[in-house]
């Protein structure tokens, strides 16, 4: 099976075929083969042996990616869905349309009202979290569809805070 | 000695200060906001109040509401923490109202150590050598520029109001002064609600060397040693070690006793810390008093054997200091790491979230004090800092490993942290021989990127980890759907 792996910008396919037991497999990766066992120590902690390398491993899912700590560096693995480039898993896709916070925040400004047109790189929201502020824009013209939150209050990723029907600039 | 004491405060301090509470035998007070209705402090201390929404405007800044805690509890004793109302004099003589103790300085202390020209006064009164510059506030530019033709540039504009690194900028030409002066003076308004300014030499490639004292009230002060704080990022300190590889004994004795002669000179009482530049050519110079216990306070207890919390309560309880300074001792080499929700290569952005997964160190000579738990949803509304990670060895070398091995060894999944940022710069050649000064992040760590090397590894996991069904708890519900995504829509950050 190929799992196409994104961390950070780049993209490298995974290619993992299990071996006899299920606790191994043959793994290749930017085309060199490894021979992988692998312990699942609990709900969070794998040991791998990696061509005979023993490593540990800690794993927490997140939304739509993997949390992974390998010796103090921590990687953030997100699965492609490669012919359409978008992170795949469990159906989930982007709507681009949607304004949404990249962190929780606390709404301070609304720079726009429904109804409004806007070009791409307006700001539409100011959020403010731990002491720093952050204007959230337009990512194409449209026209502001609807707004979704108020002043104060407290907004998380995956929330909509304001739709945006795009609309090419006349 | 009191039988209960309130906590004004939170996260991994509040944490801490409770701990020597219950060692003492003394039941503990926690209060707590919105946002901290499940957090750490809450769940440790034998009571919990209520304070309010969590803005800190409104529920650990709230003065009337901490007190009626205190009443109602029945505490005898409020301990501030650091951060919030500990350096607020106007708290401190709120409590002494109220027939709380408060456990710190008079609060006169604070307040004539809290204003930094004030502060610079005093110490040059009683032979305390301080950084060279202005030891008033003016409100007229061109006596900056004059001071700074004077003393010659580059030079630092400071709040009076300010300190712990906020309200302050470096001007390195006479073409810059206007501009920075107008900036600092609006920042210090907004920030400290006082725009008074005063201007000192800025000393390039100096190291922040501070000393804790201890005074009771009967007169007695002494010192126990210094920290080196160089390593910082914006003023902010990261990195604390004990002892400082820059000081000789003679230095030592030295500037320990300017640090004695500085707390006795503004009658102080209880812990403090005196704080001091020292420059590339061996002088030191009086930079602040800080009236409180500071962050970095673990390495002094690790290499002294002593717990300050606990000096603290009896101090304020009216006991004597029960050692002199010829009986100190100490041993050892400490470090200390600030762990902070941020993200070291998005120049730092905050991260608050839901921690996902925790795994703290441990082994010899390590000591952890933290704040947070696996399934704890770090807020947005404070400072980011998760905990500290202290460790001691008997060389700074042995030390030096046995932070990088338990740096490694900490995991937090779910938000982004400082540790592995952390455990690079312990590897640094200048880190390694001592050289740290407080342009080292500056110099060595701009634009810094975790190294890679390990990202193919990660991408063996992923998939392991799917075969195994070793993912962590899957989130449920909105995800299935289409789902929004911030990242075109994300604009600069800005404080």
């Amino acid at each position: 099976m190929n799992y196409p792996l994104k961390i950070q910008d780049e993209v490298e396919t995974l290619e993992y075929l299990p071996v006899k037991e299920k606790d191994e497999a043959r793994v290749t990766i930017k085309n060199t083969t490894f021979q992988v066992a692998f312990q699942a120590i609990d709900a969070h902690q794998l040991r791998l042996l990696v061509d005979g390398r023993a490593v540990r491993a800690f794993v927490a899912q997140g939304p739509g990616e993997k949390h992974i700590a390998l010796n103090g560096r921590v990687y953030r693995v997100q699965e492609i869905d490669v012919a359409q480039g978008r992170r795949r898993a469990r159906g989930l896709e982007e709507a681009p349309g949607e304004v949404t916070p990249p962190m929780p925040a606390v709404v301070v400004r609304l720079l726009v009202a429904e109804g409004e047109a806007v070009v791409r790189g307006q700001g539409l929201v100011v959020l403010a979290a731990m002491k720093m502020e952050t204007t959230l824009k337009a990512p194409f013209d449209g026209v502001v569809k609807k707004i979704n939150t108020a002043l104060q209050t407290k907004v998380m990723p995956g929330d909509r805070l304001i739709e945006i029907e795009r609309r090419n600039a006349s | 000695m009191f039988k209960k004491v309130l906590i004004a405060n939170r996260g991994e301090i509040a944490v801490r200060i409770i701990r020597t509470c219950r060692e003492m035998g003394l039941k503990t007070v926690a209060v707590y906001s919105d946002a901290d209705s499940r957090a750490l402090q809450v769940l440790e201390a034998d009571e919990a109040f209520y304070l309010g929404p969590a803005e800190p405007r409104q529920s650990y800044l709230q003065v009337e509401r901490i007190l009626d805690a205190a009443r109602e509890s029945g505490a005898e004793a409020i301990h501030p923490g650091y951060g919030f109302l500990a350096e607020n004099p106007a708290f401190a003589e709120a409590c002494r109202q109220a027939g709380v103790v408060f456990i710190g300085p008079p609060a006169q202390a604070i307040r004539s150590l809290g204003n930094k020209t004030v502060a610079r006064n005093l110490m040059s009164r009683a032979s305390v050598p301080v950084i060279p510059g202005m030891l008033t506030t003016a409100g007229d530019p061109r006596v900056f520029a004059r001071e700074a033709e004077q003393i010659g540039y580059p030079v630092i504009i400071k709040a009076a109001a300010g300190g712990g690194g906020k309200g302050m900028r470096v001007v390195a030409s006479p073409e810059e002064l206007p501009e920075a002066f107008q900036s600092c003076r609006s920042e210090a308004e907004q920030a400290f609600g006082d725009g008074a300014l005063y201007l000192e030499k800025h000393l390039v490639g100096s190291r922040h060397v501070e000393f804790q004292i201890l005074a009771d009230s009967f007169g007695q002060v002494i010192h126990l040693g210094e920290r080196e704080c160089s390593i910082q990022r914006r003023h902010q300190k990261i990195i604390e070690e004990t002892p400082s590889p820059a000081l000789t004994p003679e230095l030592r004795e030295t500037m320990g006793a300017a640090a004695v002669a500085a707390a006795r000179a503004a009658g102080y009482v209880n812990a403090g810390t005196v704080e001091f530049l020292l420059d590339q050519q061996g002088n030191f110079y009086f930079l602040e008093v800080n009236t409180r216990l500071q962050v970095e306070h673990p390495i002094t207890e690790v290499t002294t054997g002593l717990d300050l919390v606990r000096h603290q309560l009896e101090i304020a309880a009216g006991r004597p200091l029960p050692f002199r300074q010829e009986e100190l001792r100490k041993t050892g080499h400490a470090f200390e790491c600030r762990i902070y929700a941020e993200d070291p290569e998005s120049n730092f952005f905050p991260s608050p979230g839901r921690i996902l997964f925790l795994q703290e160190p441990s082994g010899p000579g390590i000591r952890n004090d933290s704040g947070i738990y696996a399934g704890f949803e770090v807020p947005v509304e404070y400072d980011p800092i998760l905990g500290k990670l202290i460790v001691c060895a008997e060389t700074r070398e042995a030390a030096r490993r046995r932070m990088i091995r338990a740096l490694e060894h900490y995991v937090i999944l779910g938000i982004k942290t400082t540790i592995p940022f952390l455990i690079d710069v312990f590897k640094t050649a200048e880190f390694i021989e001592g050289r740290t000064t407080t342009d080292f992040i500056d110099r060595h760590f701009e634009g810094w990127r975790q190294d890679d090397g390990g990202a193919d590894l990660a991408r063996m996991v992923y998939a392991v980890a799917e075969r195994s069904k070793t993912s962590g708890r899957p989130e449920a519900g909105p995800m299935a759907q289409g789902r929004p995504s911030p990242w075109k829509t994300l604009g600069e950050w800005r404080l």
